[in-house]
């Protein structure tokens, strides 16, 4: 197990109410498996995804990681070393090239890396299939599947085990989306990380070892 | 790929965005440079004029209270004698280098001819017959006072030894220009003559009474003239020529041939005026403080560079406003320069999520922002430094010009520390110079007050949410 929630609870206060976004949320993941979170939309994924990737704290409860609560890791810390997040409109730096992008994040993290930063971001962008030739290009000239590929390249890019990503694939088209399906999948079980993806699609959700189901704040493991 | 060459690359891959904020560092720059400049030129004009000005001071009745006194008040105030104790007390206190007091008096002479400056030259000048044309200036001090401030040098033989200031010894020290006129050299004996005149009733003026005064020549000195302006070249002639024809000897010579002079008709005492020349120009406030309770009444302390004020009127007004436009121009680019950087970072604020999601601290986030700022400040700063000072010299030539036509202010009253430097020898002393102390200076306000224009977009920053920017 290499993370795992307590009781959480989120809620956004609706004048004297609180509308709870996840109540007393238990559940826990392990490294090799490609775990998604399905949904509808508004049902609070990202908000779950948000607090597992310590973008937010929860009101209540805690998030788990190795066995400490990651506010004693610390929020910067753990995110600077602990996990990958691959967002949905793939968040890269625009006046960046791709494998400006990747070094970016290689610079800030604290673990331990080859020496060569530039060598190994090349190389993490042809695994994930962006050629040295798009690599030089920023960002903006490439198109949505290949950011999101740069995006994914930059979560690897830190040697974490942990994988977040929320609807990676909501904007793109469908063979697209299968590649980067296929990536996941290849992270989980050939290089043991721990990859959780929240999707609202069903499709995608029937290719991963487990598949959460949250309704109106709760979490479970069948529809 | 640490912040700092983030930073770097940030500048260069938005180079419109960089180019906007350079344009306006470069305009506030000039602004600032100039202010800085002209401050500067101010401030060193002031030193170096009140350097040439000295650290002298006299005590001295204040005329003008005296003037604003009304009648009544004028007929009952009897005006005291400083005494020689009281100039020894003041003399001895720790702010004085060395001091001096004189007495003078106006001899006639039978044997030699006075200097009579350049009308002398074409040979128009008439003799006036014997006049009282020698000024017999009495010192106490024995190196002579004008002699160790530099206004006049020795040029020949010694000053006086304190046994002959003490004993009155008849020795003098004149100036070359006399000895020149009348073949004197050091070792010889000039002979000055006393009458004592008096007005017969056809009012004409008749000499009842003369005797010789024998100096030895001891010393010869030359007087440092200071250059002056043709407009007052008439009173410049006059007062050379009172200089060439002052003859420096001891206190006590002075005061027996006034004694003569005077005869028994009165009650003679001597009148002094004291110069006291202080150690710093920084003593001069202290001096004062401490001189000031033990004077008579109406006595008042003057400094030589209590003249820099009057001469310097063009000057200190510029020097005010260069500060006044110094502040304005700090206050100002502390503002466009927060809003223009904060208005780029709203922008940026996806990226700056970026670096917050990816772990970075709000530390090092606010340190790119900062190094971007200061690296295009110190571009635009480098490139207004030459302009700004350029600038300041054009504006202060005009500035100069324009309050030179307005008439000047006339000293009214005239006292024994009004110095011979004009306004003319101020404002040439005034020169704005791309000097290191002013690159330094300027490099060390642009620092500064680009770092505080950078406080606004900080608090942007720290209040950054990248949940909210992200997700
Ligand atoms: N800042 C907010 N203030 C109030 N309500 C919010 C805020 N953000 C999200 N919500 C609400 O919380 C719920 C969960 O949102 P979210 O986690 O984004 O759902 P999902 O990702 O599953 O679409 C939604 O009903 C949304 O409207
Ligand atoms: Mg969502």
């Amino acid at each position: 197990m290499i993370l795992e929630t307590k009781e959480l609870n989120y809620y956004y206060q609706d004048g004297e109410s609180r509308r709870f976004v996840l109540k007393d949320t238990n559940v826990s993941f392990d490294k090799g498996k490609f775990y998604t979170i399905l949904g509808q939309s508004g049902s609070g994924k990202t908000t779950l995804l948000s607090l597992l990737s310590a973008m937010d704290t929860p009101h209540n409860g805690e998030v788990v990681f190795d066995g400490k609560n990651i506010l004693e890791i610390g929020h910067d810390n753990y995110r600077r070393n602990k996990v990958g997040i691959i967002f949905q409109s793939y968040n890269l730096i625009p006046t960046f090239t791709a494998v400006e992008n990747v070094l970016v994040s290689m610079s800030i993290t604290e673990n331990e890396l080859p020496d060569d930063h530039k060598t190994v971001a090349y190389n993490l962008l042809d695994y994930i299939g962006i050629s040295q030739d798009k690599a030089n290009r920023t960002v903006n000239k490439l198109s949505g599947g290949e950011q999101q590929r740069v995006a994914i390249a930059r979560a690897l890019s830190t040697n974490v085990e942990l994988i977040l990503a929320d609807e990676p694939t909501g904007n793109l088209d469908e063979g697209m989306e299968q590649e980067i399906i296929d990536i996941f999948k290849k992270l989980a079980h050939e290089h043991n990380k721990c990859v959780i993806m929240v999707t609202h699609s069903n499709d995608i959700a029937m290719q991963s070892e487990q598949t959460f189901y949250l309704k109106k704040g709760v979490l479970n493991t069948n529809e | 790929m640490n912040f700092l060459k983030r930073g770097l690359l940030s500048i260069t891959r938005r180079k419109g965005k960089s180019l906007i904020l350079l344009a306006v560092l470069f305009i506030l720059g000039n602004v600032i440079a100039g202010a800085i400049s002209i401050s500067q030129a101010t401030a060193n004009v002031e030193e170096s004029i009140k350097d040439k000005l000295g650290t002298a001071a006299t005590v001295e009745l204040d005329y003008e209270e005296l003037e604003s006194m009304d009648e009544s008040e004028m007929m009952n105030f009897e005006i005291q004698n400083l005494d020689e104790e009281l100039i020894n007390q003041i003399g001895e206190l720790p702010y004085v280098k060395y001091y001096d007091y004189n007495t003078t008096t106006y001899l006639a002479s039978e044997e030699i001819d006075s200097y009579n400056g350049m009308e002398e030259e074409d040979g128009e000048y008439i003799e006036q017959g014997m006049g009282m044309e020698f000024q017999l200036k009495g010192v106490n001090y024995a190196p002579v006072l004008d002699i160790e401030e530099g206004k006049s040098n020795l040029v020949e033989g010694r000053v006086f030894t304190e046994e002959e200031i003490e004993n009155g010894t008849p020795v003098a020290i004149i100036s070359k220009k006399l000895a020149e006129k009348n073949n004197i050299q050091v070792g010889d004996t000039l002979s000055l003559m006393n009458q004592i005149y008096e007005f017969s009733e056809s009012g004409e003026e008749e000499i009842t009474d003369s005797r010789d005064v024998p100096l030895e020549v001891v010393g010869i000195f030359e007087p440092q003239t200071v250059n002056t302006d043709s407009e007052n070249q008439e009173q410049a002639d006059f007062m050379d020529m009172e200089l060439q024809n002052t003859i420096y000897v001891a206190n006590e010579i002075v005061s027996q041939e006034i004694k003569y002079s005077v005869g028994d008709q009165a009650e003679y005492e001597d009148y002094f005026i004291p110069a006291f020349v202080l150690n710093k120009p920084e003593d001069a406030e202290a001096f004062e403080e401490e001189v000031t309770p033990l004077l008579p009444e109406l006595f008042i302390v003057r400094h030589a560079t209590d003249s820099y004020e009057s001469i310097a009127a063009p000057i200190e007004s510029m020097s005010t406003l260069s500060k006044y436009v110094l502040i304005v121009s700090i206050i100002t680019t502390i503002l466009i320069i927060g809003l223009v950087v904060l208005l780029f970072l709203r922008d940026r604020k996806h990226e700056l999520g970026i670096y917050l999601s990816l772990g970075e601290s709000r530390i090092r986030v606010i340190g790119q922002i900062v190094t971007e700022v200061l690296i295009v400040s110190i571009i635009g700063m480098t490139l207004s430094l030459f302009t700004g000072n350029l600038l300041a010299q054009t504006v202060s030539d005009s500035m100069i010009d324009n309050d030179n036509n307005n008439q000047r202010e006339e000293q009214m009253y005239y006292s024994e520390m009004q110095t011979d430097l004009t306004t003319d020898d101020v404002l040439e002393a005034y020169e704005v110079n791309l000097t290191g102390e002013f690159i330094l200076l300027f490099y060390a306000v642009g620092i500064i007050t680009i770092l505080l224009s950078t406080l606004i977009p900080l608090i942007y920053i720290i209040r950054l949410n990248p949940k909210k920017i992200m997700m």
